[in-house]
This record gives C-alpha cells, structure tokens and sequence, in this order.
C-alpha cells in the first residue's frame, strides 16, 4: 500500500496495530554543524515524521539499533530579498538526533578526499602549470623593496 | 685662567673638609615608602578585571561562612540544571566528568570481607558488633517490614499508571529506614544523636569548564560553565561528626576521570537561571551538618521492567551510577561549603557520605569521598586530587512475597545495609 499523504486512521481500543508498507518518507543524513558525541547520527527528515517514526523506520528497514531519537524543527529564514525587493523564504526542515543503542559509534565519512595533486613528467599540463608559475614570479615586484611601488626611484 | 677668577679679599685658613657632608643628608630624611605598584581596580583593561577577581576571591575567604555562602551565589546567570535522575542515554560518564569523580566498581575494603580472615568469617559474626542473635532480630524486623507493606496492607485498588513507587514502595522504604535506624541506635550510638530527614531537598552550585560565548555583546569573551543540582531523596540521615575516610587523599591521584570535550546541552542538558541554592537538607546552624547515609527511591519512569520493555536494559546500572554520582556529590559539595571550603580554598579533609538506591527489590549501595571542591578552569589547573565514587551493582533483597511468607531474602544484601547504617568515626 503505497501513501503519498499521510492520514492515520483514528485509533480505537482493539484495533490492529497501524502498519505502514512502503512508506514515502526519505531520511537525509547530514554532517552535524556542531560536534555531537560518537554515537549521535543526525538525519533531516520529513516535517510529518515524529520520533516514534524515525525509530521504526531505522530499527525495521535498516535494522540500525536505535535508542532515542530527538527531533527539532529548523526555521528557514524569510529575511533575504530578491532583485524585485521580495522576501524569499528559505524552505523549513525537520532535524532528528538519533543516539544509537549498544554503545555503537558512528562518525560522518569525508566525502571529498583532498586529491594529490602531481601531475605526469613530461605532459602538456605539468608544462603548461611551469609556465604559469614563471609568469607570476616575471609579473612579481623585487621583494627587497618591501612593497614600496616602481614609480619612485631612479 | 687665573686672572679672571675674583678670590675673597680675606681666604680662609683651611676649607671645611667635603667628606663630612655626605652622610648630613641621609640622617635627616628617611627613604620614601612607595605603596605597592598593582593594576587598577577601575580601568577598563584585561589586568583591571583580574584584580577585581583576586579583590573579590580575598574578600569572600576572608568572610563568615553564611556571607561567603551568600557572595558565592549572588550574581544569576544561565546555567545546568543537572538531574541526578534523569533519561540521557550513559549519563553515568557526563556526570563524572563534570564532577570529576571516578568510579570503582565495588565497595572500600571496609564493607567487603576480608579474603584470608574466610576461614573465620564462619565463626565470626556478620557485622562485627552484632551477633547472630541481633542479626536475626533484624532479619525478622525486615520481614515484618516487607509482609506489612505487600501482604497485610488492605489496598482498595491497584495504584495508578506511574504512581506504584511513589505510593507502594515509598512507604516501604520511609517505614524500613526508621525502624532500622531505631533499632541500630543501641549498638551505634551515632544514630542516636542523628537527624533523619524525609523527602529534604539538598542543592548544589558549581562552577567547571569554560566556554567561548557565541553570539551577543559578550562574543568571544571567555564564560565559566555554570551547573546546579536540585536534589530530592526519599530520605537521609545526619549526624553531628564526620565520617572517617575510605581511602586517604593520595589514593586519588592516580583515579582515572573520563574526559569529554564536548559541551553539556549535547547530552541532552539544559539552562536555566534562576536562585543559585546550595543547601545540605538543614540550615546552617544545625548541629546535624555532616552526612550518613541518603536513601533514594528509583521512579516508575525508569524502572527496570519499563527499561526492558523498551530494550533499554543496558542503562539501568549507569542511570544508578549517575544518580549516586550526581545526589551525593552535591550533598557533600553542601557539607563541604557549610564548612568554610570553596572553589579557592579547597577541602583539607575528605568529606564522606553513602546513598542506597533502591526500587523496591533491588538495592544498589554507593560510597562517596569527596577530595576536592576546586573544579573551574584556573584552580583545577594543577589540582591532582580526583573524588571517588565506590559502588555495586544492584542486589536483590527478596525475590517475592508467598502466602504471607517472604521468599528468598539474601542476607549478603542485608549485611551491606546493616554495615552501612552501623558505620561510625573510630572513637
């Protein structure tokens, strides 16, 4: 049963357990802005998942050991203005801190490795980089002048 | 030239000799005494506000106890609220940190039977001033206690969601303490002369860390970390002497304390500002101003069954752990402060106290020593001494109550109760 908006049926004593098959919710993990303690994860979420939701979520679908989760809603700020003076509101989102159970860690990955940068002897790059680098010591003023510029002296 | 020099008509015979006139000078006049050359107390500069501290930190060491109280928690500003109980996960390690005290899984050697006297500990008595006789009585009091509260008392109906603690076991525990305290009063004679308080509210305020303000007039400048505790046992017991110590002071130097370096609201904590309290459960004039012992009462939110229906059963031990942490150093903090100590003047004494906490079955016993009380940035510079916290995991006292009969009661975790009510200064 696929749902695109969800509407929880009003729950009585003695109804089935409300089950949710392929929900449409998608969880974004983000780098934490402010350092949080090894076995936080931190998730922006949909505004309509609550705390219960992101708990089953991980603990069925991705069998993540979940212990509690915290959620905050982020203001997206309506102060900046366009070119014709109005404002442009910058979307809210939803924010879960989830602390994982059986003292499991996690640390966000680096996903843009620093690439070294040394290129092949010989090649039209390494040429073309050389010749570069002349260029600016050429255009480069005497640095025993100590910044003074050319126009004065002889 | 000597012609344009105009000598007196009349020269006198000898000139009056030079040397004499140098120490004319020196005898009349003194030395000037500069007053000492210090920062200004005024100005608008880094060493103007250090010599305001220092003014301040003189004036409070030299004051009574109740003005230095009172200078000490004037100013309001945010700060922790520290819960000893409370729902973060692994609070044990945070609250260690921040009241830099170490844990020792076990009891001091005081309370453990010796390993070579195990050959007499059969002949020898369980406690060593009470016999097996006095042992029994109790046992039987302890039965009477428990069969009372779950087997005799009419209940008209079964206590309410979240309230089975607070009005089952809260009696319990409140009618078990009195009943034992009375009754060890004639081999402790230090109970005699105790206060037992019921439900008191001990407080604590404390300065550890720094932090770099964020945002506001005040960015970048340097804040201390504020936190406070306000704690609420189901009771405890003063006496009028202190404790003697479990281990001496040196043997916290090599402690180990887990360092975070992390802020405080990540875990999750958070501030608030209002009356800075610090108060052991009496007022200062009391003659009851040293701790015993504190009982406290586990609510139904955290209590076992409802940690193990959420697969939470890994946190029960350090949620004991950090409650003990948390109760116990703010009540010996108190006791510490109502002596005279502070941040700058640091304990000369260890203060000791215990806590038993408790759910109803099981009983967890923690032993506290409190080694220093100087924990912000510039006194814990090079300040060895660590505080201590010793203590078990939890015991169960009895397994049921059975056709009016109590089943299982384990006389190791009633041994431990009875040594913890009988422990008393070497006289």
């Amino acid at each position: 049963m696929s749902v695109t908006k969800m509407v929880y049926p009003l729950y009585q004593l003695g109804n089935p357990q409300l089950r949710i098959f392929r929900p449409s919710w998608f969880l974004t993990l983000v780098r934490p802005g402010k350092e949080q303690p090894p076995d936080t994860v931190q998730f922006r979420i949909p505004m309509d998942m609550t705390k219960y939701d992101v708990k089953n979520y991980l603990e069925k679908i991705y069998n993540v050991p979940v212990g509690v989760v915290r959620t905050r809603i982020q203001f997206g700020s309506n102060k900046k203005r366009n070119h014709l003076n109005q404002r442009v509101k910058k979307p809210d989102y939803k924010v879960a801190y989830v602390q994982l159970a059986q003292s499991q860690t996690f640390t966000f990955p680096d996903i843009f490795p620093e690439k070294d940068r040394t290129l092949k002897e010989g090649s039209m790059e390494e040429m073309q980089e050389k010749f570069m680098e002349d260029e600016k010591q050429r255009q480069k003023s005497d640095p025993r002048r100590g910044g003074v510029t050319e126009w004065f002296g002889l | 030239m000597a012609a344009r020099i105009r000598l007196p008509l009349l020269l006198p015979r000898s000139f009056p000799p030079l040397r004499s006139l140098k120490h004319v000078h020196t005898e009349a006049v003194k030395e000037p005494q500069y007053p000492p050359i210090v920062a200004s107390l005024t100005a608008k500069s880094k060493s103007a506000r250090l010599r305001q501290n220092e003014e301040r930190i003189k004036l409070i060491s030299s004051s009574p106890v109740e003005e230095k109280l009172s200078l000490i928690t004037r100013i309001q500003r945010m700060k922790f609220v520290v819960y000893p109980q409370t729902f973060s996960r692994n609070p044990d390690r945070w609250y260690q940190h921040f009241t830099k005290t170490a844990y020792i899984p076990g009891l001091p050697e005081k309370f453990n039977p010796t390993t070579e006297g195990s050959q007499l500990a059969t002949d020898q008595p369980a406690v060593p001033e009470i016999d097996d006789a006095a042992f029994s009585e109790i046992r039987d009091l302890v039965t009477r206690v428990i069969l009372h509260e779950h087997w005799h008392k009419m209940r008209k109906r079964q206590p309410f969601l979240y309230k089975h603690q607070e009005q089952v076991v809260g009696p319990f525990l409140k009618t078990l303490v009195s009943e034992l305290t009375y009754n060890l009063a004639k081999y402790n004679p230090l109970l005699r002369l105790s206060s037992l308080d019921f439900s008191p509210q001990v407080n604590f305020y404390w300065r550890r860390g720094k932090r770099i303000i964020p945002k506001g007039h005040r960015r970048g400048r340097q804040e201390p970390i504020r936190f406070q505790i306000d704690d609420h046992p189901h009771s405890q017991i003063r006496i009028p002497q202190q404790l003697p110590q479990f281990a001496p002071l040196e043997a916290s130097y090599t402690a180990e304390v887990p360092e975070i370096h992390l802020a405080p609201n990540v875990m999750p904590l958070f501030r608030r500002q209002y009356d800075n309290n610090i108060f052991t459960g009496a007022k200062l004039p009391d003659p009851a101003c040293y701790g015993h012992t504190q009982f406290h009462l586990v609510p139904d939110r955290y209590h076992r069954d409802r940690l193990a229906r959420q697969q939470h059963s890994d946190q029960v031990e350090p949620f004991l752990r950090a409650n003990a942490a948390a109760s116990l150093f703010a009540w010996t903090g108190a006791q510490a402060m109502y002596q005279g100590f502070w941040d700058y003047q640091d304990v000369s004494r260890p203060f000791v106290s215990q806590a038993v906490i408790t759910d109803g079955h099981f009983f967890s016993f923690f032993c506290y020593q409190l080694n220093t009380l100087a924990l912000s940035v510039e006194t814990d510079a090079n300040n060895p001494r660590k505080n201590l916290l010793w203590g078990t995991e939890s015991l169960r006292l009895y397994e049921g109550v059975q056709d009016g009969a109590v089943v299982g009661l384990d006389d190791c975790v009633l041994r431990l109760l009875v040594q913890f009510l009988m422990n008393r200064p070497h006289s």
